[in-house]
């Protein structure tokens, strides 16, 4: 299962890299990248609208309510083997979220065949206005497949997320345009906060996916 | 705070006391968005065309406007619209660190001031002192290549519109006129505000409410230190215009055909800036319609029924009241129906009361559920007549439903035998004083769509203690609250606005400061956003701990269903 899984994830990084121009032999690959360091700092380097760092993030154990209803929490959600690909968006957000959720729009669509093995995962910080029904409306909106869902839950439990992952700033109206991506579990979370791009997204996630 | 606006230049966030300057990338842009389209020549620019665009994102032939971001990204039809972040003020927003600007035409086609000496400038989070002002042709590059109009940049949010001669034209008179008008109610030294009661609310309420409103406006007239200059200074400094308040309470007569038209009349005869609270009896619905129509803020009146049109961007509401409760009630049928082996809802309402719509709403989401509903209007007649045959038929398997007010409550007949639930409406029923029979009290759930009694004892101390100190009677906690609250966010608000008093402005204000506030009496907590007109959203459901008193025992935590 657990070698069933590496190749699907070697498969994803060989289709990403396809998409994104030549990638050294070395990164599809399961042996550790040596020159991991490097390519941060360049891939630091090229986003264009926003900043990357790392970090460890402790997920609580909440519960959240996904958009289909179905009741899970947040440890168990995130840690099914794949890839992630996180953020923090509200419906009726005019200014921010349309932004960050029409570059989940297009990384779905440069991910292809391979969107299935990676996880894209938008938690509401509006969780009592945005019910499971008006989440599934929004992803209607932003053409979302069966791999990116929406979650919200209690203002408690959404709240507790957003500070696991330092992004909760008080209310919605003062929130951050912020983007968390993830190998597996226990691996480090990569942060990007402002606007990266599809393409910057799908080239960090390749990265991701190359040194797991 | 981070700033969008038409000097963003730099591609780093600089730092100017704490808030941080935007982030405004330079990018290549498509080469076919700068070939200007063929203008159609001796076309009168329309600002109604302009308005269809700017506020749904429409262009005249009635397609969906288009945009594009840099890397290709494109907003299409409402989303595009200029209304969706420059808001339908055109004052501008903030989302965040993002401030949008304001896009007026009395502040684009006018030079940035520094120590004002253009007193018509509208003074807004996005103001931006130091700049140079817009000319049509720079307007025109700025909104299709994304050049301010010093040729920098503009901030990557803003996307760039392919928009002909004749559209453009007809966009810029738009902004030319928005926001421009003298507003209603807003004089030199007063602003003028309504509060609207109906002919079958509440007197005891009434009176209370009153009260509240006269002490509020008293107190902040006290504040008054006499006619001042309108604003002089910029946004540097928080120079607040120093204005009067001034209440007119305009109570209707009649039946409800005829409230729109005596709305109408007042507004002529007294212009107002903004409704305030106010109080409802059966409808609230030719309100509603009234300050949508004449586009008046109308903001958190006292009812139990509010229209739920979201849609509608002018009457803003505390919650959906009944009409959530029957969302709270059909929840938890929906979710004890196999435990409690529920086969058949029986609703009672008492003709020409709010119960009446309630009984609708709870018949209509039960419609897909499998379970029979029944609902049972009572001819209006004293208390209790009618009950007694009403649930007569009603035992085992059977869930009760009672859309009734204290008196009819209090007269109810012994619960029918083997009844598995009794739901009661506890806006309708006065919450946890319902004078519910004893012998009901082991089957009956309560909906409570606010705070429980425990839980909001210490933020209650806030407008207690305010009527203390003012000798106000209460005589309706809730409606007395509801409407100190009302104040209170009225008047935050407004000294936010510093001088900018537009209509559109106050309510979109209002949307985006709400969920900052931490106190709010009843409520747990408040928040609006666009779109948003209901500002709490869930609620409990409870019994009563025992066969007397008002203690409640909470069945469920804090539901938004």
């Amino acid at each position: 299962m657990k070698l069933k899984e590496q190749h699907s994830f070697t498969a994803l990084a060989l289709v990403l890299a396809g998409l994104l121009g030549p990638v050294p032999a070395a990164l599809a690959d399961d042996a550790p990248d040596p020159h991991a360091h490097c390519r941060e700092m360049a891939a630091a380097a090229k986003l264009k609208r926003a900043t990357r760092s790392t970090a460890d993030y402790k997920l609580p154990g909440v519960s959240l309510v996904r958009e289909d209803g179905a009741v899970v929490t947040l440890p168990r959600e995130l840690d099914d083997g794949r890839p992630v690909v996180l953020n923090f968006i509200f419906t009726t957000c005019t200014t921010i979220c349309p932004v960050l959720s029409q570059t989940f729009t297009q990384l779905q669509e440069r991910l292809g065949s391979e969107v299935g093995k990676v996880h894209l995962v938008s938690i509401s910080i509006d969780p009592e206005q945005d019910t499971p029904a008006r989440l599934q409306e929004y992803a209607r909106r932003f053409h979302a497949g069966p791999t990116w869902r929406f979650y919200t839950g209690t203002t408690e439990a959404s709240v507790a997320v957003q500070r696991a992952f330092e992004a909760f700033r008080g209310d919605k109206m003062n929130h951050t345009p912020v983007t968390f991506l993830r190998a597996a579990h226990g691996h480090s979370w990569v942060r990007i906060d402002g606007f990266a791009s599809s393409d910057e997204l799908a080239r960090e996630l390749r990265d991701l996916v190359a040194t797991r | 705070m981070n700033r969008v606006e038409g000097g963003g230049v730099t591609a780093t966030a600089r730092r100017t006391r704490g808030r941080v300057r935007a982030a405004a990338a330079s990018f290549a842009l498509l080469p076919f968005l700068l070939l200007p389209l063929p203008g159609r020549a001796g076309t009168t620019p329309s600002p109604a065309v302009g308005e269809r665009l700017y506020r749904d994102g429409l262009l005249p032939s009635g397609k969906p406007l288009q945009g594009r971001r840099e890397g290709g990204v494109g907003v299409e039809g409402a989303v595009a619209a200029c209304a969706t972040c420059h808001r339908r003020s055109g004052l501008g927003s903030w989302e965040g660190q993002i401030v949008i600007p304001p896009i007026i035409g009395r502040y684009l086609f006018r030079p940035g001031a520094r120590n004002v000496e253009d007193v018509d400038l509208p003074h807004v989070q996005g103001y931006v002192p130091r700049r140079d002002p817009y000319t049509d042709a720079t307007l025109a590059r700025a909104i299709r290549q994304g050049k301010d109009q010093q040729g920098r940049t503009l901030n990557y949010l803003m996307p760039r519109y392919q928009l002909d001669d004749a559209t453009m034209a007809s966009l810029i008179a738009y902004l030319k006129g928005l926001t421009s008008a003298p507003v209603p109610g807003v004089t030199r030294d007063t602003l003028h505000f309504a509060t609207i009661i109906t002919p079958d609310a509440d007197p005891v309420a009434r009176k209370g409410m009153l009260e509240v409103l006269d002490q509020f406006f008293a107190d902040k007239n006290a504040g008054y230190r006499g006619d001042s200059p309108p604003m002089q200074s910029t946004r540097g400094v928080m120079y607040r215009v120093n204005r009067k308040w001034q209440l007119h309470v305009w109570s209707l007569t009649g039946p409800p055909e005829t409230w729109e038209a005596q709305l109408r009349e007042h507004a002529a005869a007294t212009p107002v800036f903004a409704v305030l609270s106010g109080l409802g009896g059966r409808t609230w619905a030719p309100v509603h319609r009234f300050c949508e129509q004449a586009s008046i803020p109308c903001l958190l009146p006292n009812v139990d029924l509010p229209v739920a049109a979201e849609q509608d961007f002018y009457p803003v509401y505390y919650s959906k009241g009944v009409l959530l409760e029957a969302q709270l009630i059909t929840r938890q049928l929906t979710g004890q129906r196999q435990k409690l082996g529920l086969r058949r809802v029986v609703q009672v309402y008492r003709e020409g009361d709010v119960g009446a719509a309630a009984a609708g709403a709870l018949q209509a989401a039960l419609a897909t559920s499998g379970l029979e509903t029944v609902t049972l209007a009572l001819k209006s007649g004293p208390a209790g007549s009618g009950l007694a045959s009403a649930l007569g038929d009603s035992g085992a398997g059977d869930a009760v439903v009672l859309w009734l007010r204290p008196d009819d409550l209090a007269a109810l007949p012994t619960p029918p035998a083997r009844l598995s639930v009794a739901y009661l409406s506890g806006l309708m029923g006065k919450l946890e004083e319902a004078p519910l029979p004893a012998a009901w009290r082991g089957a009956a759930r309560m909906a409570y769509p606010l705070d429980l009694p425990e839980q909001r004892k210490v933020r209650m101390n806030f407008p207690l203690g305010w009527f203390k100190v003012r000798h106000i009677n209460v005589v309706d906690e809730r409606v007395q609250t509801d409407t100190y609250l009302a104040c209170v966010i009225l008047s935050e608000t407004i000294g936010h606005m510093l001088d900018s008093f537009v209509r559109d402005y106050l309510v979109e204000r209002v949307e985006s400061l709400l969920s900052h506030r931490l106190v709010n009496g009843y409520y747990p907590r408040l928040g609006l956003a666009p779109g948003q007109r209901f500002a709490s959203k869930g609620g409990y459901i409870v019994h009563f701990a025992r066969p007397e008193g008002t203690q409640l025992v909470s069945d469920t935590g804090w539901v938004v269903p």
